[in-house]
C-alpha cells in the first residue's frame, strides 16, 4: 500500500514576533515494512539557519531558526511512503509468555535488550503507578503470551476509555486520564505504556499517522485530522510489537510511521520557542493521508 | 613533644580530637605531626586573643569586599557573607603527591566514562556499568548525544570532594562534573589570608593557586571552535544574582577577563552564538558555563527554563561554540558510580583506583539491594540524582513510619537510590570558643583538562562543620570554610612559589563587552544613587530650615520645599505636611517597605550594584559595604536628632561613591552608562523640584529665604554669590539651575551632557539619524534654550504656568528617552515563550 501524506501547521500571532527556534520530528523514518519513497519539508517564512540530524532514537529531526519579524509560521510536511503488512504474533500465537519476556528484558545486555531496557522506566511524561499496573494485571494472567496479554490490554482500554479531544490536553496528567476515563491518541498510548512499563515490560511511544476511514463509506475527509499515536511494547523473542489502543487494533497497512520515543515528550512534530511579539497564538494542524494506489491516485 | 610553645596559652591546651575520628594536626599519641609543627607553633606564639582578632578582621575583609554565599532560606536575607576560619589546613608536599595523582587518575576514568556515555556506550554492552544507571539518571541529556569526537577532555573541569576516613585512608566522597564551583572562594580565601596572616603565609611555603588559574584560562582558550584564533571571545553564563554562587561567578569572570553574562544577554544567530553588547552583537566562542546543563536551552533541554539560550544546544553540537563543562555532563554525579569505577578503572586503565571512594551498594542490584536494607541503619540512602530535589537520608534518625515509607520507595524504583557507607570524616582545628576546636573538614579539590592531562589547584577549598557535634558539612546549612595549603618541601619547587597570588586591586571593568543585564544595572544603579542623594541633601535643607524657622516668617519656603521633597521621593504629599510630624521625616530616611524612601533607593542601588560587581572596583565595593552596615546599625526609629549626622555621613559617602567611580570606571562603557543613568535622573528630578517650588511665587521675604534654599540644595549658593553678590531673584536663580549648561546641577546641563553621551553609543540606526532616545533629549534641551526667561516669570505674581509647562515638558521628555534606551539596550522584559504544543491527537478511525 502507498500513501502520501500531507502534514500541514499553521501558527498566527496577533503580532510579529522576532525570532523562533524550532524542531520537527515530522520525517517518517524507514521501518522493515516502511520504505520513504519522497519526502518534502517546507517551511515559510523561509528559515534563516536549518539543519538535519538523526536523534538520539533513530529518529529524523530539522531543527530551524527564524530571526527576522513573522507573524505567522507554516510548515508542512509531504511524504510518500510504502507499506508491507507486517506479521501478526497475535494471530500467529508467536512470542514469550509474558512473565519470560519480562525477565529477559530485565537482564538483557545485546544491543536490542539495552535498547529495551531503558523503556523500562519512567520518563518525564509516563510514570508509573501502582493503580495503572493493577489495572494492567487483569489482562496478564499467568503464562499468557505477551503480544496476547498486551492485545488483550488494547482492547480494554478501547474499551473502557472514550475518546473525546475536549477532555484532555496536552499537559492533562495520566493519573486524570485514568480517573476520568477520557482523552486522545496520545492519553492513551501514554496510559499503556505506563501499564507496561508498571509491569516491568518495556514499551515505547510511536508518533505518526493513520488513513482514516471514509465516513458513511464516502470521500475521505481531507485535512481534517491531525497526527496520530500508539504505542510498541517489547518481546525479547519478537522484538517491538505496535498496537494502536485509540482504533484497537494492531497497526498494518494504515499505519505510517513517524518516530518513537520514551513519550511524547521526544518526537512532539514540531516544537518551538519564541521571542517578541504579544502573548496569544494561534495553531491550527491538518493531516491528509492519501492512497497512492491507482484508484485513489489523483 | 611539647604542644604549646607558651604555657599560658589556652590556644593549643585544651585541643582535644573527637573520638573514633582521625585528626590532621594531632596524631594517635596527643603529638603535633610534623607539617604542623611551625604552624602549631606560630599559632600559640600569637594567642588566643591576637588570632581572634585575625579572625574579626578576616571577616572585616570579606565583608568589605562583598564576598557573599547567598543561603536559601536564610531570613536574614539572601548576601550572606562567606565564613573563613583564620586557621589555615595544612597539607605536606609528599602527601599531596599522593592525592594529587589519585585525583588526575579519577579525572581520565571518568572523562572517558563520560566520552563513552556520550559516544558508543560500551560500558553498558560489556556490563560494567548498567543502563539504569544512564538511561534512568536526569543527567543524561540525549540531544547532547553524541559528543563530538574532537575534544580530548569534554570533561574540561573536575572537582571532588575529598574526606580522610578514621583509618586515614583519604576517599573521594563526591565528584562535580556539571559546572563545579567553588574554586573562586578558594583563591577569595587564599587573598584574604596572605592579608590577614603575611608573614606566616610567607614563611610557610605555600604553593601558590595562581597556576591553576592560568592553567584554566589556557584551556578555556583552546576549546575555542577554530583553534588558530588568537583571542577567542570567551564568557561567563550565570543564572544571575540570586544565585548562591553568584558572588563567585562575577569574581571569577573579573580575575580572568572574561564577561559575565546571563542567558538573556546571548542569542542565538545564523547558527553562532552572539553576544548582544550596547545594541551591537558580537560572536562568542567559549562559555563557561556556570547554570545547570538542563537549564541551557528552552528548545532542546527544559522547556521551562527561562534562564538559558534557546538554541545553545544545536550550536554546541554543530561544533560552532564550546562549553565548559558541555551539556549533559551532570550524567558523572551519580554516587551508584562508586560502586562500579572500580571495575571501570580496570578495564579502561588497567588499574586500581588510587583514591577509593565510600563503599556504595546500588540497589537496582537485587543483592546490593537486600544488603541495604538489611543494614539500612549504618548507611546513608541517596537517590542517584537530584530530580525532585530529593534529599540524602539517614534512615538511622527516622522512625519506625519514616524507615517504612523510605523502604517503599526503594522497592518501588530500586535502581533510583544508592546505599553507601557514612564517612567519619577527620577533624581540624578550627578557632572557636574558648581555643582551637575540632571541626570535621570536607576538601574540595579542582582540575582543569589540559593537553597533557589534568591540571591539579594545589590545595582547594575546606569546609568544616558550624559546630564541633555536626555530621555534615555543607555551605547550604551555613558551614565555614578554610583555606587549605600545600606546603612545599623540596627546594627545587621553590619556583612554584614565586608565582604571584592575585593582586588583590587589579584592573576591573576589562571586560570590552557591555551586555543588556549589566546595561541596565548600571543605569539602574547610578539613578537609584542619584534619587538616594537628591533626597538626604533636601531632607537636610529641610531640617536645617525647620530649626531656624521657628515662630519666623509664614512658613510658606518650607511648604513649598517640602512640596518638592515629596515629588522627588514620590511620596503622597499627605505624608509631608507643613509641618511634619518628626517620625515622617526619619520614616523617609528609614523606612524601605515605602517605595522612594531613602532607605529604599539605597537597596535598589544595591541589589544593581551586585549584579555589576565584577565591573565594580573593590574601594567602590567598599564603599558600598560601608553604606549598607551604615544603614543596618541606625537604631530604628533613629531619633531625630541624630539625623543631621547621618544626613552628612550618608552623603560623604555617595560623594566617594561617585567618585570613585569616576576614577576608575571614566574611560569605560560602563562609565557611560553610569553617567547617562546620573545626568538623566538628575535632570528629572531637578524638573520635578523646581516645579514643585518654583512655579507658585512666593512674598518677600520668603522669596529670598526660598530661593536661598533652593540654591543649597543645589549646591549653587557659593556659584550664585560669586557673580551676583545680592539677594538672589527668582530671573538670576532659575538661569543658574534651569538654563545652565555650565553649573554641573542645572538642568541644562545634564540635557547638553546627556545629548553627547547618547551620541557617543553605538547607534543602531542609521548615522545621519537621530536614535529614539536622542530625540526626546535634544527636543528638550531645545526648548529649553528656546524658552524667554521673561515669560517663564511674568511678575505678576500669579501662577508661573509657561515655567510649569516647560519643566513638565522635560520631565516627560526625559523620561521618553529613559524608555528609549531600555528598548534598546536592556534585557528584553519578555523572554522566551514555548510555541503551543500541538500534540498528536488525531487518528480516530471512524
Amino acid at each position: 500500500m502507498r500513501y502520501r501524506i500531507t502534514h500541514r501547521t499553521e501558527y498566527h500571532y496577533p503580532q510579529a514576533i522576532s525570532r523562533s527556534y524550532n524542531e520537527t520530528h515530522l520525517a517518517p523514518r524507514p521501518t522493515p515494512t516502511q520504505q520513504i519513497l519522497a519526502h518534502d519539508l517546507t517551511i515559510a517564512p523561509r528559515p534563516d539557519y536549518s539543519s538535519e540530524r538523526v536523534d538520539y532514537y533513530g529518529n529524523h529531526v530539522t531543527h530551524f531558526t527564524i530571526q527576522r519579524p513573522h507573524d505567522q509560521l507554516a510548515v508542512t510536511a509531504t511524504t510518500d511512503v510504502s507499506l508491507e503488512v507486517p506479521a501478526d504474533p497475535v494471530a500467529g500465537k508467536q512470542g514469550l509468555p509474558w512473565e519470560q519476556a519480562m525477565a529477559e528484558t530485565r537482564g538483557g545486555t545485546s544491543a536490542a535488550a539495552l535498547g529495551a531496557r531503558e523503556f523500562l522506566l519512567d520518563s518525564p511524561l509516563v510514570e508509573t503507578r501502582p493503580a495503572l499496573a493493577d489495572y494492567a494485571r487483569t489482562s496478564f494472567v499467568p503464562s499468557r503470551r505477551l503480544p496476547e496479554a498486551v492485545h488483550d490490554l488494547m482492547g480494554r482500554i478501547h474499551g473502557d476509555f472514550a475518546y473525546d479531544p475536549a477532555a484532555t490536553t496536552i499537559s492533562t496528567p495520566l493519573e486524570r486520564v485514568f480517573r476520568e476515563r477520557r482523552g486522545v491518541c496520545q492519553d492513551f498510548a501514554h496510559l499503556a505504556i505506563a501499564c507496561l512499563r508498571g509491569l516491568g515490560i518495556a514499551a515505547r511511544y510511536v508518533s505518526g499517522y493513520v488513513e482514516t476511514a471514509p465516513e458513511g463509506g464516502g470521500a475521505r475527509l481531507i485535512g481534517a485530522d491531525a497526527s496520530h499515536a500508539w504505542f510498541a511494547a517489547y518481546d525479547p523473542s519478537l522484538g517491538w510489537i505496535a498496537f494502536d489502543p485509540t482504533n484497537n487494533r494492531m497497526p498494518a497497512q494504515q499505519h505510517i510511521t513517524t518516530a518513537w520515543g520514551r513519550d511524547y515528550g521526544d518526537v512532539s512534530p514540531l516544537k518551538g520557542v519564541i521571542f517578541g511579539g504579544s502573548q496569544g497564538q494561534r495553531s491550527q494542524v491538518a493531516v491528509h493521508v492519501q492512497r497512492l494506489d491507482s484508484e485513489d491516485s489523483p | 613533644m611539647p604542644m604549646s610553645a607558651t604555657p599560658s596559652s589556652t590556644l593549643l591546651s585544651g585541643y582535644r580530637p573527637l573520638q573514633g575520628h582521625h585528626d590532621e594536626m594531632v596524631d594517635a599519641g596527643g603529638g603535633v605531626t610534623g607539617s604542623w609543627r611551625y604552624l602549631a607553633d606560630a599559632l600559640d606564639a600569637l594567642g588566643p586573643d591576637a588570632l581572634r582578632q585575625r579572625r574579626e578582621q578576616v571577616r572585616r575583609i570579606l565583608r568589605e569586599r562583598g564576598v557573599t554565599y547567598n543561603v536559601y532560606g536564610d531570613p536574614h536575607g539572601l548576601q550572606r557573607t562567606w565564613d573563613l576560619d583564620p586557621v589555615p589546613v595544612l597539607i605536606d608536599s609528599a602527601e599531596w603527591g599522593r592525592v594529587e595523582h589519585g585525583l588526575q587518575q579519577r579525572a581520565e576514568l571518568l572523562n572517558r566514562v563520560l566520552q563513552d556515555l556520550y559516544g558508543d556506550q560500551e560500558l553498558l554492552t560489556r556490563g560494567l556499568l548498567p543502563a539504569e544507571l544512564v538511561h534512568g539518571h536526569d543527567g543524561f541529556l540525549r540531544p547532547c548525544h553524541p559528543y563530538r569526537t574532537d575534544l580530548a577532555h569534554p570533561l574540561t573541569l573536575y572537582a571532588a570532594d575529598l574526606a580522610r576516613g578514621p583509618d586515614g585512608t583519604v576517599r573521594v566522597i563526591g565528584d562535580r562534573t556539571q559546572s563545579p564551583s567553588g574554586a573562586g572562594y578558594a583563591l577569595e580565601n587564599r587573598v584574604v589570608m596572605a592579608r590577614t596572616l603575611p608573614s606566616l603565609f610567607r614563611e610557610s611555603h605555600v604553593h601558590r593557586l595562581a597556576l591553576f588559574f592560568q592553567n584554566l584560562r589556557a584551556t578555556l582558550s583552546g576549546l575555542a571552535p577554530g583553534r588558530d584564533r588568537d583571542d577567542p571571545h570567551v564568557v561567563v553564563l550565570t543564572p544571575g544574582p540570586l544565585n548562591e554562587t553568584y558572588f563567585e561567578h562575577a569574581f571569577l569572570a573579573s580575575y580572568l577577563g572574561y564577561t559575565l553574562v546571563e542567558g538573556g544577554d546571548l542569542t542565538v544567530r545564523d547558527g553562532r552564538v552572539w553576544l548582544r553588547s550596547m545594541g551591537r552583537l558580537e560572536p562568542v566562542d567559549v562559555i563557561l558555563r556556570r547554570l545547570d546543563d538542563d537549564y541551557c536551552d528552552a528548545l532542546e533541554l527544559r522547556p521551562d527554563s527561562l534562564l538559558g539560550v534557546p538554541g545553545l544546544t544545536e550550536v554546541a553540537r554543530r561544533g560552532r561554540v564550546a562549553i565548559a563543562n558541555p551539556l549533559g555532563a551532570g550524567i558523572l554525579e551519580n554516587p551508584a558510580l562508586h560502586a562500579f569505577l572500580p571495575g571501570i578503572a580496570r578495564h579502561l586503565l588497567g588499574q586500581e583506583l588510587a583514591l577509593p571512594g565510600l563503599p556504595t551498594w546500588w540497589c537496582g542490584d537485587p543483592e546490593s539491594c537486600e544488603q541495604v536494607l538489611a543494614r539500612l541503619e549504618t548507611l546513608v540512602i541517596k537517590p542517584i540524582d537530584r530530580r525532585a530535589g530529593e534529599p540524602a537520608v539517614f534512615p538511622g534518625t527516622l522512625d519506625a513510619a519514616g524507615r517504612d515509607a523510605l523502604i517503599a520507595r526503594i522497592r518501588q524504583a530500586p535502581h533510583r537510590y544508592v546505599g553507601q557507607e557514612q564517612g567519619r570524616f577527620s577533624s581540624v582545628p578550627t578557632l572557636g570558643e574558648p581555643g582551637l576546636e575540632p571541626r570535621l573538614a570536607v576538601l574540595r579539590t579542582f582540575l582543569v583538562g589540559r593537553p597533557d592531562g589534568y591540571a591539579v589547584m594545589p590545595g582547594g577549598l575546606t569546609r568544616v562543620t558550624g559546630h564541633p557535634n555536626d555530621a555534615s558539612v555543607s555551605n547550604q546549612a551555613g558551614g565555614l570554610s578554610k583555606d587549605t595549603w600545600v606546603i612545599a618541601s623540596e627546594p627545587v619547587r621553590e619556583a612554584a612559589l614565586l608565582t604571584p597570588e592575585v593582586t588583590e586591586d587589579g584592573p576591573t571593568d576589562r571586560s570590552a563587552a557591555l551586555p543588556p543585564a549589566a546595561t541596565e544595572n548600571l543605569f539602574w544603579m547610578a539613578r537609584y544613587a542619584e534619587r538616594a542623594e537628591q533626597s538626604l541633601r533636601l531632607l537636610r535643607i529641610i531640617l536645617r530650615l525647620r530649626a531656624s524657622d521657628v515662630g519666623a516668617g509664614t512658613g510658606a519656603p518650607l511648604r513649598q520645599l517640602l512640596a518638592g521633597l515629596a515629588a522627588i521621593s514620590g511620596q503622597a504629599g499627605d505624608t509631608l505636611r507643613r509641618d511634619p510630624a518628626d517620625d515622617a521625616l526619619v520614616a523617609l530616611l528609614q523606612d524601605d517597605s515605602r517605595t522612594g524612601t531613602v532607605a529604599f533607593n539605597f537597596n535598589a542601588m544595591m541589589a544593581a550594584s551586585h549584579a555589576v560587581r565584577d565591573r565594580l572596583a573593590p574601594d567602590t565595593w567598599r564603599v558600598i559595604g560601608t553604606i549598607r552596615r551604615r544603614l543596618a546599625e541606625l537604631p530604628s526609629p533613629l531619633p531625630v536628632d541624630d539625623l543631621p549626622a547621618i544626613l552628612d555621613e550618608l552623603i560623604t559617602l555617595l560623594a566617594a561613591f561617585r567618585g570613585l567611580q569616576e576614577d576608575t570606571m571614566v574611560h569605560s562603557r560602563s562609565w557611560s552608562f553610569l553617567e547617562t543613568g546620573r545626568c538623566l535622573e538628575r535632570g528629572l528630578l531637578t524638573s520635578a523640584f523646581l516645579r514643585a517650588v518654583m512655579v507658585t511665587p512666593l512674598d518677600t521675604p520668603d522669596e529670598p529665604r526660598l530661593l536661598d534654599a533652593v540654591l543649597e540644595h543645589l549646591e549653587s549658593l557659593n556659584a550664585y554669590h560669586r557673580e551676583h553678590h545680592r539677594q538672589p531673584r527668582p530671573e538670576t536663580v532659575l538661569q543658574l539651575v534651569l538654563s545652565s549648561e555650565t553649573n554641573p546641577r542645572a538642568v541644562g546641563f545634564q540635557l547638553a551632557r546627556l545629548e553627547s553621551r547618547l551620541a557617543s553609543l553605538p547607534a543602531a540606526g542609521a548615522p545621519d539619524r537621530l536614535s529614539a532616545h536622542q530625540r526626546p533629549v535634544l527636543d528638550a534641551r531645545t526648548s529649553l534654550r528656546l524658552s524667554d526667561p521673561e515669560a517663564l516669570l511674568p511678575g505678576d505674581g500669579g501662577r508661573r504656568d509657561a515655567l510649569d509647562s516647560l519643566l513638565r515638558r522635560t520631565a516627560d521628555r526625559l523620561g521618553q528617552a529613559a524608555r528609549a534606551l531600555a528598548a534598546a539596550y536592556f534585557t528584553d522584559p519578555q523572554g522566551p515563550r514555548q510555541l503551543d504544543p500541538v500534540g498528536d491527537r488525531g487518528g480516530e478511525q471512524t
